[in-house]
């Protein structure tokens, strides 16, 4: 799911990285879906479609990206090497949507670090760091997916 | 909506969300993101930035519920957002949307969103694939 057009050839650092932490699983989680959080997230947002706005609708579920917001104690694996640069900017977030998500839910998350790309551009070379986290239900069904793209740079 | 209706190139009706520090607050709290460079404007400023700023998930949700509103009943398989600049709360944005992409066998659509801020600059932009039911 990462962006990695038009990236380079990785450094040998990031090459390194690479090898050792995309695919491990670095730190677990757990977090229940609480119908009033579910709510107050799609009304703050304006959603009219009752399937996210009225519990006593059958469909009722978690607005499609709720699970952006569960992040898991660790964001990087302990002994992360400080590859691209002092300054972090949050790239962006990406979120696929397996099953939806009910109240009372109990959601496992997985950490894992998906990618790692560097991409050149006017300010120099930008490091590319997607950290994944993967849902199941209490159901052990995959629910939700999210890559949080977190950019270093010079 | 209907997927039947669906072309692409079609644009989305633009919307301007209601991005005040009111709703702003609501979506921190059921968000977890209760930070003060998200709900306080001068605490925002000493850090450098123009005021304070809507999370980036509340952009991404936002697009979310945009295309609710334009395809009642559909459903959202992913979106993929870059998080580019600032959106200050209480400012008006606009967020605009087009097809992309229409899969007639699998009556699946990919529709592109940007979020600009009221200053012109770009906000959010972001991919969705929708699927429509049968």
């Amino acid at each position: 799911m990462s962006d990695t057009e038009g990236t380079e050839p990785a450094s040998t650092e990031v090459q390194e990285a690479k090898a050792k932490y995309v695919g491990f699983v670095f730190d677990t989680a757990t977090f229940t879906a609480e119908q009033d959080k579910m709510l107050a997230w799609a009304e703050s947002v304006g959603e009219t479609d009752p399937r996210f706005t009225d519990p006593s609708n059958p469909d009722f579920q978690a607005h499609p990206t709720f699970t952006a917001s569960l992040v898991s104690r660790r964001v990087l694996p302990e002994d992360f090497p400080k590859i691209g640069g002092p300054r972090g900017i949050d790239g962006g977030k990406a979120v696929v949507i397996q099953q939806p998500i009910r109240p009372g839910d109990r959601l496992k998350a997985s950490a894992t670090i998906a990618d790692i790309y560097e991409k050149t551009g006017r300010s120099g070379t930008m490091t590319f760091i997607v950290q994944r986290m993967s849902f199941v239900n209490q159901n052990d069904e995959p629910v939700s997916m999210v890559d949080w793209k977190m950019i270093r740079n010079p | 909506m209907l997927f039947e209706d669906v072309e692409l190139g079609d644009e989305l009706p633009a919307e301007h969300p209601d991005i005040s520090m009111e709703r702003v607050v609501e979506f921190t709290k059921a968000a977890h993101m209760n930070f003060p460079r998200f709900t306080d404007h001068e605490f925002a400023r000493k850090e450098g930035l123009p005021g304070a700023l809507v999370p980036g998930i509340m952009s991404q949700a936002l697009l979310a519920t945009m295309i609710h509103r334009w395809a009642p009943g559909c459903r959202i398989l992913s979106l993929d957002t870059v998080f580019r600049g600032h959106v200050v709360v209480g400012t008006t944005p606009t967020i605009s949307g087009a097809v992309t992409d229409v899969d007639d066998d699998e009556r699946v659509v990919e529709v592109d969103l940007t979020l600009t801020a009221e200053d012109g600059r770009t906000g959010v932009m972001g991919t969705a694939k929708v699927a429509f039911s049968a």
